[in-house]
């Protein structure tokens, strides 16, 4: 290959990224609005994107609200909506927050978890679920926030448990990390022992799903979630250079120590606050920057908005499945099934199948 | 003006008695160097003498506990991690990589320190990597996934990272373990002429005497983390302080062609005979040497002579502190030598004599081995060569040989046949032949002179 066509190619690459981003959004847009469709009342198309633009100012005054139901609105507007919002808000964080640990580890085993952040929010959640207390904590529930507490604690506990020195060094976490999180979940073991009549609460919680999200929930988690994507975003070549160990990296111009903490605390932050609403969704976040990493490469500028947006619509479209596959069980459960479970049904075979096709450039 | 701008670029590294520590143990203590843009200095050192730990504290990758390291008379602990960048590149040891980057990413990766945050790549990024990837000849791998390179090529990417910083100081940690012998001297010519024109410092950890002595003007030698010997490579590269450093004999002389310095280790010396037998030789142009070396090591007392100054048995007896009953070069044995040499044959317990080619010069030999006999001492005569083709006298060597056989002297074919009679193990025999070999290899200018003569 020539010179000039190497120079080009990869001059040409940063277009290509922003294509890649844009058809991206697009996609998630469209799922988005499709999504809207999906559910046991049957709302007609135009009906949707008719309600959808009524809430767009400018738009509304060409469209007629007369042939809209407000019951078909109020559907479309404060549960289906909300509920979309949140898997896409979901989706993101944890698949954003596997491509920072994955990055920082230098290790593919780790994913959104591996500080013992869920570890965390689940003893959280069970504490609070086993406590029955309905507090309301500026509108949340305790349950969210009692969550969302128990992660970053567990956080800060595994960061500082492996600390020496000034150093944190990566083996070091990721071992405290698994420590803590069997300690963790012992602790949730054993709530559910005493749980009784709360046990099937906590087991649920545990599975991971958002089936019964409000616009309050999103509005709490959402600044968490954009500020840390955005703000790790601007380490995105500090996590390239990362890749390259830790030694490398200083003596690149890293500082390395601050980088990883900065990143590990805003990948704990955004992990928490998805958890606190949704409870544990295994899969997005360990096997999402995988399978975007197999497909767009190893360059953290573009696998992280690429991961991030592909997570949403991955979750987004795992909550769809989840509706439509227990409409047919409405009468022999009241529950529908957790899109924690679905997350782990459907995407890990097709994981398996990617993995399979595209094994010989992906054996490091 | 002009000079002193020059004078003003030019960039130093001072190290003033630094003292490294892991936990409570010391691996660095008091060490300073001082050196400044155009120096290439040589780290030498056995495994363990701190090389790797003096290096992690110039990247400021250790904090040394005592002492201070200025870059430009800057503290460099007290600068940003960028700043340094700019200045300073380093080759690893180990260059494993987490993700499967394609070599052009990772070139680009060594401007990190010269683009801002939010900057992508420029045009310049771009020029700066193409010239090094041509330099260190990879540009054609530019769009492979580094894990599809072999190992030379991933070191070449390396390397052409670090040269991507367009550092002033580079440090080279073993920077050829992956590399074969022309990619080698490939790799070392290039940075070598980079730090001539480009003014580099560079810094390298050499486990090979012979590449050190290449490329290096100066060098410094460590041992249990302090500096033993510090200077110019002559100064520094001595069999003495070899000997002090890695325990290990060597022989160290200036290369006829490339006229470096070259060093041969020799395989560590038994410290004190442990046999009571002692062994007089009887040799000449190298056909004793490796046989000097080998009864050493059996423990054995060797002595030898006469041999001619400059000869090479003469060369490996001084080598390995034999005595020998020495004449001046290329001349004939006189009296005194003979008589020397005699008294050394009758303080012996055998007398080996080797098949070495026989001239005027050294015909008296022969009449030494024949005094031998007449002591009664065991004579052992290995005529790997048969006679007639060293016999440089016109039949005399071959008769006074000839009598030695009728006298009750051991004939044996070979070195071998001979140690096995003096029962040397197997194992020993065959090093014992790479020795030679290695020596003889070794030697050869010095006989390449005597043939001329």
């Amino acid at each position: 290959m020539s010179t000039d066509e190497v120079e080009s190619t990869f001059f040409r690459r940063t277009s290509r990224w922003k294509l890649i981003v844009l058809l991206l959004v697009l996609a998630l847009i469209i799922t988005v609005i499709v999504s809207l469709n999906v559910g046991y009342a049957q709302i007609p198309f135009p009906d949707i994107l008719g309600i959808l633009g009524k809430q767009i100012p400018f738009l509304d005054r060409f469209i007629d609200s007369s042939l809209i139901s407000s019951q078909n609105e109020a559907i479309v507007l404060e549960v289906r909506l909300p509920r979309i919002i949140a898997g896409v808000l979901i989706g993101a964080a944890l698949a954003a927050a596997g491509v920072l640990y994955q990055g920082v580890f230098k290790n593919p085993m780790a994913d959104s978890y591996v500080l013992g952040v869920s570890a965390g929010a689940a003893v959280g959640a069970s504490v609070s679920i086993l406590s029955g207390i309905g507090f309301v904590f500026f509108e949340l529930r305790l349950v969210q926030v009692a969550a969302f507490i128990g992660a970053l604690s567990a956080m800060f506990l595994v960061y500082n448990l492996s600390r020496v020195g000034s150093r944190v060094p990566v083996t070091t976490l990721l071992l405290c990390g698994i420590a803590v999180n069997f300690f963790l979940f012992a602790v949730v073991g054993l709530l559910e022992i005493i749980a009784a009549n709360r046990l099937h609460d906590i087991v649920f919680w545990l599975m991971g799903g958002y089936s019964n999200v409000y616009w309050k929930d999103i509005w709490a988690i959402l600044p968490f979630i954009i500020i840390g994507i955005v703000t790790a975003y601007f380490y995105a070549r500090d996590l390239n250079l990362l890749a390259m160990g830790e030694e490398t990296a200083h003596h690149l111009g890293v500082n390395v120590e601050r980088s990883k903490q900065i990143l590990l605390v805003l990948a704990s932050l955004i992990t928490a606050a998805a958890v606190s609403v949704c409870g544990l969704i295994g899969f997005v976040g360990l096997m999402i920057p995988h399978l975007t990493r197999l497909v767009i490469g190893p360059d953290h500028r573009i696998l992280l908005p690429t991961s991030t947006i592909i997570g949403a619509i991955f979750l987004v479209l795992c909550d769809d499945l989840a509706r439509v596959l227990s409409t047919p069980f409405v009468s022999v459960s009241t529950r529908e099934w957790p899109v924690g479970i679905i997350t782990m049904l459907f995407g890990a075979p097709f994981f398996i199948f990617l993995l399979k096709k595209k094994k010989q450039s992906y054996a490091a | 003006m002009q000079h002193e701008r020059v004078v003003a670029n030019l960039v130093f590294l001072n190290v003033d008695g630094v003292e490294c520590r892991y936990g409570s143990v010391k691996v660095l203590e008091d060490v300073s160097l001082s050196v400044k843009g155009g120096d290439f200095v040589g780290i030498l050192g056995p495994n363990g003498s701190g090389k790797t730990t003096l290096l992690k504290s110039i990247s400021r990758s250790l904090k040394p506990h005592k002492g201070t390291i200025l870059l430009n008379e800057a503290d460099i602990y007290s600068l940003k991690s960028v700043d340094v960048a700019k200045q300073m590149a380093v080759v690893p040891q180990d260059t494993s990589i987490g993700f499967n980057f394609a070599a052009l990413d990772i070139v680009l990766m060594g401007r990190n320190p010269h683009m801002k945050r939010f900057q992508m790549e420029s045009e310049k990024d771009m020029a700066v990597a193409r010239k090094v990837m041509n330099l260190t000849n990879i540009w054609h791998l530019a769009e492979r996934p580094i894990n599809e390179l072999s190992g030379g090529e991933k070191q070449r990417v390396i390397i052409a990272r670090a040269l991507a910083q367009e550092p002033k100081i580079l440090l080279l940690d073993e920077p050829l373990t992956h590399l074969d012998i022309v990619n080698q001297l490939e790799i070392m010519d290039l940075i070598k002429d980079l730090c001539v024109k480009e003014k580099l410092i560079v810094l390298a950890v050499f486990h090979d005497f012979n590449l050190a002595a290449r490329y290096c003007k100066s060098a410094i030698m460590l041992k249990d983390g302090k500096i033993f010997s510090a200077g110019s490579l002559a100064e520094v590269l001595t069999s003495e302080n070899i000997k002090g450093v890695f325990n290990v004999d060597a022989i160290v002389n200036k290369h006829l062609v490339t006229n470096s310095i070259f060093v041969i280790p020799l395989s560590p010396q038994k410290a004190c005979p442990s046999r009571e037998c002692s062994i007089h030789l009887i040799c000449g142009a190298g056909t004793g040497a490796s046989l000097m070396k080998i009864l050493l090591d059996e423990g054995y007392c060797v002595t030898a002579g006469v041999l001619n100054v400059l000869d090479t048995d003469f060369e490996t007896a001084q080598f390995l502190k034999i005595p020998v009953a020495t004449e001046a070069p290329f001349s004939s044995i006189t009296e005194k030598t003979h008589k020397a040499n005699l008294t050394m044959i009758s303080k012996a317990g055998i007398v080996v004599l080797t098949s070495v080619p026989f001239g005027y010069a050294n015909l008296q030999n022969l009449e030494a081995a024949l005094d031998a006999l007449e002591r009664e001492i065991p004579l052992f005569v290995i005529e790997e060569v048969p006679v007639e083709k060293r016999d440089f006298t016109g039949g005399k060597a071959k008769a006074l040989l000839t009598e030695l056989k009728s006298k009750g002297a051991m004939f044996v074919k070979s070195q071998n046949e001979l140690l096995s009679i003096l029962n040397v193990s197997g194992e020993k025999l065959k090093t014992a032949r790479e020795e030679r070999a290695k020596l003889l290899d070794h030697l050869k200018p010095v006989k390449f002179i005597k043939k001329i003569k």
